[in-house]
């Protein structure tokens, strides 16, 4: 009952908040710059444009020009990227798909990561493999990702030659058809082995790369909600009965350090997204964060409007998400604010 | 839920040697050695077109080619248009145009000579197909040419080509290097080709004939793909090709890269290796990818060298001189309440000789020459580069810092001590960026209370600002166009009803604009070499003391590449990289 | 929401509270700089921020504004130990221990302006909505709630990227997003420690509202926004300076991620110098804040969210 109070109560809430997200969004449209900029592509004629004032009812007040402009991003106009010379819809989609396949290689980097080390830290608190591993993870939080890219890159790829570098092999990729737009998964679908070779193969370093910041937020958690359970009174009583010391952590501590860990896995996925811009310039990885990047520097708003409003509903989801699966989890979370 | 870490872990752990595995099963299966022509690569896996590879992470070091049958081209910009009609000169688009169109005449390797494109013959008085009052001209066309969409080329393109970019006269491109001296394309016959001058010309092939604007496009695919609207971009064009070159265009990712694929019925030599054009890797990526072996070539500055120098299986190139100088702009025509706001300066700032002197003499060219271009440059007078005719090496240069000079007019202009604040913008992260933070020093150097501030932007937003008419920036930082002929730079940089005349208002500033017109005017239509060059050399000595510009200095050739290219050749006319793709091989 | 430590004990003079509190701060101290990692962080600080101030003392500069690089255009890209530049200079001559020296400076107006920025708004909002409750609560923190559904990195990249390009902006668009963690832990305290028997019985011999606040509310509310802010400083360096590498600083400047963007080139073709340097103080100044914030955190209680 309880939970489905929350659900409810959180999904009501979720509309106002993106609500909210593009009233920002919007604003950041109109701090200089003409506000139909967004939706000009470079060669239209003035017409086009006078057009396009009178469907966007620019010469209205702003609360009347945010409707208008709400209407137009739900009917999927979000204006024309000079970046990409298309519209942001038509861009948009096998960008979203490389940054999700990252975003999401990355996680499972972060979460095994972080999770494996969270867990051999709390279990030795404050004992020099404590300080050790709290050092590693917290390095990563630390870690000025454009920094370590570069030099993982010149490792890796120069030096080494082990990994390369972008998304693909073109003509490799060229090769199969794509109807997710995640590369793995199109080449399993496929059931083209080499693609998937490839897929894997230039994902793994900017995986690693990237998910190694997001382990120190899980790692954290963990190693602090471990450090919790392990004082908890059932483990004293396992340990009473006998238990040996690395099963008490195994079957009871590390199993309950694990509820609370989760929550943050939709925090760190908000720092994997913000993570990839960089990423993918570095490692030239064809994405959202690439593109985002381009237009911040080509002054490309409407590009950049899109990747706030998108990447902002994508955070709240996926929080919406964790803690819905949370709260399921464990019934014991607080409701109520 | 129980052990789900380790499952995480060991999951991670296999995606980590399945990755390996592949790398070392790349390493095995790769043929060494060179593969001129398209190979498949040794794979069960047929589905594959022939010329695929995966060579793209093999260790480095051995002697074994990444990418065989694919040149990989890092460049750092993206084209935006690959439409002749629409290209502007020195953007990114020519280097594509370049290589899948073809002019009636080209620039051979190795020199300004020009030698037949689709032309069969370079006309001249002596081969009877330059009238000898010099208005007409006579094309002999190549036969059995084809389109890439199979039609045949015949003089009809050839008109077609010319007359659509006069009519389209797209503000972007450049139309003006043909509407300003063609007055008509006559078709003859299929393969002959007449066209009238409005005045005899010394510069007409030289500068018209080769240039990319010029080149060949296809009547029938035009007409059926949009036809011609004057003053309208063709979005069909604009991303798509059908020249006569030796490559064709395959597939344009946006920011990705740009693909092009062997011609098979070139009518000349067929090129050798396919291509594809990665599209803006920053410098640093540039070099990574060339130390790596994933690009074979990259768009490289002497400020390169340094980082690429010893690099195994790299060839450094570094002879020669660019005939793009790098010049900072005066602005003599600077709207009223344009500029930035921190600027001081009046906006009849430049209209002053004095103060363009005082620039001239106070910029530190040694330590742009042998610091930002590792001495891969050299000095230029007013406004010929060197290797281009009518360069007069006893002209005076502004080659040599003179602080005390700089000083004196500025004072005697009433700029100093009271200073000034002006803003520079420039691209970021490039040779210009230094060239700008050069001239920052050396007038924040002076005893003046200057103040210079350098305005680095991203390239797009640059172009834009430097696109603008009149521009809203006192300086700005670029290079030249390249030309083969002293009258376009002339023309462009100094006439004061040219380009640059018009935008930044020159005759605010010359002594006599009209002595200047008319030297050019004269020099354009003197067929005479040796008076042509006498007049050019007055120019040099007459625009030393009234300078429009500041030359920063005049970049050497450099490019880096792969040692396994073979048949490797660059040629600084040619549109950066300055290379054919079609020549190479590895 | 957790909380911090114990309740003070209940009392009514406020000069025995002043002491309890600072003999609770003398004990926490010493618990906190127990952690030798905790210890190497304050000490990197202490070192990074005494750079900073004594940096005109250290590398004098040579240009009329000291927050840009000297370039020696006669000593392009030289490798560190040679003569006049100890660690090397970049590709346009700029000094690397200049910047190296002066990007901490930088790094510290930034890290301090924002950081002060943020906390006074943060706690003003964070209070106002906290303590008097109801509607403005309401109000204020669905706002906080709709500042928080944005990633900090994106939401500062896209006010940046609007008002254009230069550090100035790059301070402006760092306040606009990181103020609202601050609001909304500070608001979670206000209401806990409103609660507190104290505070009711300062409101019983009748003291203002403002005076509640001030000597009640607030000192025992503050705790968790120190933890935070000390957690920023480190991290605002490494947005901040992630904004200047991708290119949204003004060029020339001595700051860390505007060198590193710079050096970047160089790093494969041996001159490493001009990279490294500066990329290592980015990531040991968020590491010694994190170190530091981390282990007040642990000490105060180990079972702070981290969010």
């Amino acid at each position: 009952m309880q939970i489905r109070d929350y659900i409810l109560r959180r999904l009501i809430v979720l509309p106002f908040l993106i609500v909210g997200v593009s009233i920002i969004v919007f604003g950041l449209t109109r701090i200089g710059g003409s506000p139909v900029a967004i939706y000009l592509s470079h060669e239209m004629s003035s017409e086009e444009v006078a057009e396009i004032e009178a469907r966007f009812h620019l010469d209205e007040p702003v609360p009347v020009q945010y409707a208008y402009w709400a209407r137009g991003v739900f009917q999927g106009d979000l204006g024309w990227s000079g970046v990409a010379a298309a519209p942001v819809t038509a861009v948009f989609p096998n960008k979203l798909a490389a940054t999700m396949e990252l975003a999401v290689a990355s996680a499972v980097v972060a979460v095994s990561l972080g999770i494996g080390l969270g867990t051999y830290a709390g279990a030795r608190r404050n004992k020099l493999p404590d300080h050790i591993t709290r050092i590693i993870s917290i390095s990563g939080a630390a870690m000025p990702l454009f920094w370590f890219a570069i030099v993982m890159l010149i490792v890796f790829w120069v030096y080494l030659g082990w990994f390369p570098i972008g998304r693909s092999t073109p003509e490799v990729f060229a090769s199969i058809s794509h109807p997710t737009g995640l590369y793995t998964v199109d080449a399993l679908l496929a059931g083209n082995f080499k693609a998937f070779r490839d897929a894997i193969w230039h994902l793994v370093l900017p995986a690693i790369t990237l998910g190694y910041g997001a382990t120190a937020i899980i790692a954290r958690m963990m190693r602090s909600s471990l450090v919790e359970e392990l004082q908890e009174e059932y483990v004293d009583a396992a340990r009473a009965k006998g238990l040996a010391e690395r099963l008490v952590l195994r079957r009871h501590a590390r199993r309950n350090a694990l509820m609370p860990t989760v929550t943050v896995i939709g925090l760190s996925f908000g720092f994997l997204l913000q993570g990839t811009i960089v990423a993918e310039i570095i490692f030239r990885w064809p994405g959202l964060g690439r593109w985002m990047a381009d237009s911040v520097l080509r002054g490309d708003r409407a590009t950049i409007m899109a990747y706030v409003l998108f990447t902002s509903v994508l955070f709240l989801v996926v929080n919406l998400v964790v803690d819905v699966v949370y709260a399921y989890l464990d019934r014991r979370v607080v409701l109520g604010s | 839920m129980r052990s789900s870490s380790w499952r995480w872990a060991a999951l991670l752990l296999a995606l980590t040697m399945v990755a390996a595995a592949c790398n070392s099963a790349t390493s095995d299966t790769t043929q060494p050695g060179n593969t001129t022509e398209t190979t498949a690569a040794p794979t069960s896996d047929t589905t594959q077109p022939g010329n695929t590879t995966e060579t793209t992470a093999a260790p480095t070091g051995g002697d074994e080619v990444k990418n065989p049958g694919l040149l990989v081209h890092a460049a750092d910009d993206e084209p935006s248009t690959l439409d002749p009609a629409q290209v502007e000169p020195g953007e990114g688009g020519e280097t594509v145009i370049l290589q899948v169109y073809e002019r009636l005449l080209e620039i051979g390797s190795g020199g300004p000579d020009l030698v037949p494109g689709l032309a069969t013959e370079v006309p001249t008085v002596d081969n009877g197909l330059i009238s000898a009052d010099g208005l007409t001209y006579t094309f002999k066309l190549r036969e059995g040419v084809k389109f890439h969409d199979g039609t045949d080329f015949t003089a009809s393109d050839v008109k077609y080509s010319w007359d659509r970019v006069m009519e389209m006269d797209l503000p972007e491109g450049a139309a003006g290097v043909l509407s300003d001296i063609v007055t008509e394309v006559r078709v003859v016959d299929d393969l002959t080709v007449e066209v009238e001058l409005q005045k005899a010309s010394a510069a007409f092939l030289n500068t018209a004939v080769v240039a990319m604007v010029s080149s060949i496009v296809s009547e029938d695919a035009v007409e059926a793909n949009g036809g011609i609207v004057a003053g309208e971009q063709n979005d069909f064009m604009q991303g798509n090709v059908v020249g006569t070159g030796p490559y064709t265009l395959t597939a344009w990712n946006r920011g990705e890269n740009i693909q092009l694929e062997i011609y098979d019925a070139y009518w000349g030599t067929p090129a050798f290796l396919d291509v594809r054009i990665e599209i803006g890797p920053t410098p640093d990526v540039r070099v990574l990818g060339l130390r790596a072996g994933d690009f074979d070539t990259i768009e490289a500055d002497p400020s390169f060298i340094g980082d690429i120098e010893g690099a195994e299986g790299v060839t450094i190139f570094g002879q020669g001189l660019t005939v793009e100088p790098i010049h900072i702009g005066f602005n003599l025509n600077i709207p009223e309440g344009a500029l930035p706001a921190e600027d001081t300066i009046p906006t009849n700032f430049f209209h002053d000789p004095l103060v363009r002197r005082a620039f001239n003499h106070a910029f530190n060219y040694q330590g742009f020459i042998d610091g930002a271009l590792g001495g891969f440059g050299d000095f230029n007078p007013h406004y010929i580069p060197q290797g281009i005719f009518g360069y007069d090496p006893t002209a005076p240069v502004y080659g040599s810092q003179d602080l005390v000079k700089a000083e004196e007019l500025f004072t005697e202009a009433g700029y100093c001590p009271d200073g000034f604040v002006v803003s520079v913008i420039t691209e970021e992260a490039n040779l210009f960026e230094t060239a700008a933070l050069v001239l920052k020093d050396s007038l924040e150097s002076l005893p003046c209370n200057i103040e210079v501030r350098v305005l680095a932007v991203a390239e797009a937003q640059f172009d834009d600002a430097h696109a603008q008419d009149p521009i809203e920036y006192a300086m700005w930082v670029k290079n030249a166009d390249p030309f083969a002929d002293p009258h376009s730079y002339m023309s462009s940089y100094q006439h004061p009803d040219g380009e640059w005349g018009v935008i930044h208002g020159f005759a605010n500033g010359y002594a006599d604009p009209q002595e200047v017109a008319d030297l050019i005017d004269a020099a354009e239509v003197e067929l005479d070499p040796d008076t042509r060059a006498a007049i050019y050399s007055e120019l040099q000595f007459m625009l030393y003391d009234d300078p429009m510009w500041l030359i920063a200095g005049q970049e050497g050739v450099v490019a880096a590449y792969r040692t396994w290219l073979k048949g490797w050749e660059s040629n600084p006319l040619w549109p950066r990289p300055s290379l054919r793709f079609a020549l190479i091989d590895k | 929401m957790s909380t911090t430590s114990t309740s003070p004990p209940l009392t009514t003079s406020h000069e025995s509270a002043f002491r309890v509190r600072l003999r609770r701060m003398g004990e926490t101290s010493g618990r906190v700089l127990s952690n030798p990692t905790t210890l190497g962080g304050l000490v990197i600080i202490v070192v990074m921020v005494g750079m900073a101030v004594l940096a005109p003392w250290l590398v004098e500069p040579n240009t009329p504004n000291a927050s840009q690089m000297p370039r020696d255009w006669g000593a392009i890209a030289v490798p560190p130990g040679s003569p006049g530049h100890l660690l090397g200079t970049t590709n346009t001559g700029g000094d690397v221990l200049y910047g190296v020296i002066w990007g901490a400076r930088t790094s510290l107006r930034l890290s301090l302006i924002v950081v002060t920025v943020t906390v006074a708004i943060g706690v003003a909002v964070g209070s106002l909505a906290g303590f008097r409750g109801g509607r403005l609560d309401e109000i204020l923190m669905r706002i906080v709630d709709v500042f928080l559904s944005i990633p900090e990195l994106i939401f500062a990249l896209a006010i940046a990227a609007v008002l254009g390009p230069s550090f100035r902006n790059i301070i402006l668009a760092l306040a606009i997003v990181f103020w609202v963690k601050y609001a909304r832990i500070m608001r979670a305290q206000v209401m806990h420690v409103k609660q507190n028997d104290y505070v009711d019985a300062s409101r019983v011999i009748g003291d203002s509202s403002w005076n509640i606040f001030r000597k009640d509310v607030l000192p025992n509310s503050i705790t968790p926004v120190v933890v935070q802010a000390t957690l920023d400083m480190g991290n605002i360096v490494l947005v901040g300076a992630t904004l200047s590498f991708i290119g949204l600083a003004e060029a020339g400047l001595a700051e860390w991620g505007v060198l590193v963007s710079e050096g970047q080139a160089g790093i494969s073709g041996g001159r490493w110098w001009a990279s490294t340097f500066p990329g290592l103080m980015v990531f040991l100044w968020a590491l010694a804040f994190n170190l530091l914030g981390d282990g007040i955190r642990d000490v105060l209680d180990p079972k702070t969210e981290t969010r």
